[in-house]
């Protein structure tokens, strides 16, 4: 039939007549529906701007902290050895697989052939010993410090062949590989390395093997990166390795967020960093893409100071823990996007389990715990004891911006309950220098952190291996010193899981820490015309997958 | 130019440069003496995860843990070499910072100074020349209302009618010449109150002189008889208010700079300030010292040549008479 068909009616003649017009046709369809057709393929080109509140202190890699402003850029001119994807979910990047001993002390990483860095040095496992050493030692005499976070367990690594790295720890380390995908583990050239810190803080200076590079920036004003055509390793996590659709990024500094806001609403702008949660509804309504991911960490939250009276009463503690309800702090300081807390840690961290029961807002329980506890109700509602009032000072976290509204809520809410609380709130230099974990005048000092790996926190909340002590229990809690042990030598996640979920109904039970909510550190506000961003584990979005429409 | 006027001239240069040294010396002490020092500030950051050891480690490896007094005279003597140091935040050169933003400032500053200019000469024009009917009174009124309404409310106002609603420039082209253009309007509006209230005083002193009447009795017209005969003595003591116009323009330029997200002498001293970066700090307050000191040592050394009247070294000082002379004359004798 098709053979008949195309004998009779196809001549040379009708050939050429019936491409022409199907070529036309096609053409005219093309012009006409092109947006639609190619929706599902990423278009290239395009530029966007993104508009910050800051871009943190330096650019010496090492020295910006693990959440601060910088990992941005450092996002996309930079590369990690492995993904870790907003559920904490690692998989491979630089390092296309690795191994591990039993007891998790010994490493082996197996890097990705052919990678380079933008000065053309190649990423291979003399480039990543550089890496961790630094990482790990800094040079902190030439004012390169260690990356705070990184095990303080490490003891070398070896480039075994040119695509092979073997890494050794003095003591079980299981949190190592979580550890290669966050901000601060980026790798960066072998030859900026070797450069001084004055080189280093030169951004244009510094060449990682990032789907962009830095075309040019200036301090306090814009940095403007620019795609890197020959970049082809990106994480299969995110779907794409190849090089990136947009042909520049420029993050510019606003720092007036009312300004950023309008400047997206008007045109000018693509994206607009943390905006006040109170404005979301209205954009969202008006068509703007409202982006708050969350990072993996602790919860925002109150680490009790147990040294102090009546705080060192756990019933006082538990009291805390029933009366705020943290429902209402949701519904009256946020928006429906943040989540309730549901243990000390946030919910998308591997191991964290949920413990919303202990979380319930109980009035009555609290009230009948300080009854217990010896706390009496006055006449003017304020409970007593041996004439000392049943008071709190909570201490606004100057890097949280609704940190005070909250405390005002909390307030409120212990309030009705007998509890006489105080605010105070400080700027960044004041409250670092008054407000400690533990602090004699410190009864709840309050968290917002990420983190690494959830086998960190043990150690964080005591003060073993230079730990934080949160709680100022130092060694006095044996169940929670013996937790902490038992995880930190767990040599893997089915040992340690069961051992995290102890610890964190113990903490919680305890009413050592009172969650307040699910932290949403940053929120985006993005033009609708700008598509396709991935957010990671520490909530940075990142633009290399992304496209925009005209 | 005699003897007398070139050891004015040295006394007055000497005087300088020791103003400049007190300023770096007092900016060290008040840095040193506030609470915290930088290098904890930004370390203890919670998301850095530093333990105390490790912080007390990199303060030794800064230098910081050193007496005070020595590290007062390291800097002290670096300063006098030209060696600013680097700055304790980024690590970079001091004065690659500074030259990044000064131009910027600069030219913000000095298109501040022109739109200043421009407006209080049509007020004070204004007031004397619009019929009372039309509102030369409100005119009179225009000095006090720019002073009142804050400078960043005039910046934000701007921004959203200009730039967001009209579209005629980009926020984020905030070095474009309409983004400058707006910033300097901005800036330069509470400058022109000054300058306008000087300017009217001394046009309401010579328009009532005898020499004004008679201009105006050989009936002289309006814009003449102004710009021929009352702007020119209006305008000597004029110069001394924009001698002190510098200080605002400077000062106002943190403002404007923020609102209109530009970068700056202003936003480097905003960031320095929140960080204690003391290196940058005392570059900065250097270099204002100088601007200052410079900007009075050209007042000073001009005045004399411009009006044999006025007296050199020590002495009270005679300026030519204006409604404005108090005002100026206490300015002065804070700055000098």
């Amino acid at each position: 039939m098709t053979k008949r068909f195309s004998s009779r009616f196809l001549s040379r003649r009708r050939l050429l007549i019936t491409t022409s017009a199907v070529a036309a046709a096609a053409l005219v369809v093309m012009a006409g529906l092109n947006p639609v057709q190619s929706a599902g393929v990423p278009q290239n080109g395009g530029n966007i701007t993104f508009l910050i509140d800051s871009l943190g202190s330096t650019w010496i890699p090492n020295n910006s902290a693990i959440s601060s402003f910088q990992g941005h850029i450092w996002g996309h001119v930079t590369d990690k050895l492995v993904y870790v994807d907003a559920d904490g979910k690692v998989s491979p990047w630089i390092a296309e697989s690795w191994e591990q001993n039993d007891n998790a002390t010994q490493f082996t990483l197996h890097l990705k052939k052919g990678v380079t860095f933008s000065d053309g040095t190649p990423l291979d496992a003399s480039a990543v010993v550089a890496n961790l050493d630094i990482w790990y030692a800094g040079r902190r005499n030439e004012g390169i410090n260690p990356i705070g976070l990184f095990p303080k367990t490490y003891d070398r690594a070896e480039a075994v062949d040119a695509t092979t790295v073997k890494v050794f720890f003095k003591a079980t380390t299981l949190g190592f590989i979580p550890t290669l995908g966050y901000h601060g583990s980026i790798l960066i050239s072998p030859k900026t390395i070797a450069q001084p810190a004055s080189q280093q803080a030169d951004l244009a200076k510094t060449s990682g093997s990032g789907p962009y590079v830095v075309d040019s920036w200036k301090e306090g004003d814009f940095v403007k990166l620019i795609r890197r055509k020959d970049y082809n390793w990106g994480p299969a996590a995110v779907g794409h390795t190849g090089p990136a659709h947009l042909d520049s990024i420029t993050y510019k500094l606003v720092s007036e967020p009312s300004l950023r806001v309008a400047a997206v609403q008007s045109g000018q702008a693509d994206v607009a960093y943390n905006a006040s949660p109170q404005e979301l509804k209205s954009l969202k309504e008006a068509g703007f893409t409202i982006a708050t991911p969350r990072y993996l960490g602790f919860v925002n939250g109150l680490a009790i100071n147990t040294k102090l009276e009546p705080y060192n009463d756990v019933k006082v503690r538990q009291a805390f823990q029933s009366g705020i309800n943290r429902k209402e702090i949701l519904d009256t300081v946020y928006t429906p996007d943040w989540k309730l807390a549901t243990s000390f840690i946030q919910s998308n961290v591997p191991g964290a389990t949920d413990h919303s029961d202990l979380l319930a807002y109980n009035p009555g329980r609290a009230e009948k715990l300080l009854d217990e506890a010896g706390w009496t109700k006055g006449s003017n509602g304020i409970r007593s004891k041996d004439g000392k009032q049943l008071s709190l000072t909570l201490y606004s976290n100057p890097y949280l911006a609704t940190s005070k509204s909250i405390d005002e809520l909390i307030a409120q809410q212990l309030g009705k309950i007998g509890w006489k609380v105080y605010i105070r709130a400080y700027d960044v230099v004041t409250f670092g220098e008054k407000v400690k974990f533990g602090g004699p005048a410190v009864p709840a000092y309050e968290v917002t952190r990420s983190f690494i790996d959830a086998g960190t926190v043990a150690s964080i909340l005591t003060d073993a291996n230079n730990g934080e002590n949160w709680f100022a229990l130092g060694e006095s809690d044996k169940k929670l010193n013996e937790l902490r042990d038992k995880i930190a030598s767990a040599a893997s996640t089915q040992i340690r899981d069961p051992l995290l979920d102890e610890l964190q109904k113990y903490v919680l039970e305890q009413g050592y820490f009172i969650p307040r909510t699910q932290i949403v550190q940053w929120i985006y506000v993005q033009s609708p015309k700008l598509k396709g961003e991935v957010y990671n584990g520490i909530a940075y979005a990142s633009y290399y997958t992304a496209t925009i429409s005209e | 130019m005699n003897s007398t006027y070139l050891s004015y001239a040295a006394k007055r240069l000497v005087q300088a440069v020791v103003v400049i040294l007190l300023a770096y010396v007092f900016t060290f002490v008040v840095v040193s003496i506030l609470p915290g020092d930088p290098i904890t500030n930004v370390l203890r950051d919670p998301q850095n995860g530093f333990s105390e050891k490790q912080i007390q480690e990199i303060i030794a490896a800064q230098g910081l843990d050193r007496p005070i007094l020595v590290q007062l005279w390291t800097a002290l003597s670096n300063f006098v070499t030209g060696d600013l140091g680097l700055s304790m935040r980024s690590n970079r050169p001091v004065t690659t910072l500074i030259a990044e933003v000064l131009p910027s400032t600069l030219i913000l500053a000095s298109t501040g100074l022109g739109v200043a200019l421009a407006l209080a000469a049509a007020i004070a024009y204004g007031t004397q020349f619009v019929p009372r009917r039309f509102g030369q009174g409100l005119l009179r009124g225009f000095p006090s209302l720019f002073l009142s309404v804050p400078n960043f409310v005039i910046g934000l106002v701007l921004i959203h009618t200009f730039g967001f609603q009209l579209g005629l420039f980009r926020v984020i082209e905030s070095n474009s010449f309409l983004a400058t253009l707006f910033a300097a309007i901005a800036l330069g509006i509470p400058v022109s109150a000054r300058i306008a209230e000087v300017l009217i005083a001394n046009l309401d002193h010579e328009a009532e002189q005898e020499y004004a009447a008679v201009a105006r009795g050989r009936g002289l017209g309006q814009v003449r008889l102004f710009a021929k005969h009352l702007l020119k003595p209006s305008s000597l003591p004029v110069v001394t208010v924009i001698a002190l116009a510098i200080g605002e323009l400077l000062g106002g330029s943190l403002i404007t700079e923020t609102v209109f997200g530009r970068t700056g002498v202003g936003s480097l001293v905003q960031r320095s300030v929140s960080t204690q970066d003391l290196p940058v700090l005392q570059a900065v307050v250097s270099l204002a010292a100088v601007v200052f000191v410079l900007v009075n040592l050209i007042a000073d050394l001009v005045y004399p040549l411009l009006d044999p009247r006025v007296k050199l070294i020590g002495g009270p000082k005679y300026r030519p008479t204006t409604a404005d002379e108090n005002s100026a004359d206490t300015s002065r004798a804070v700055t000098t």
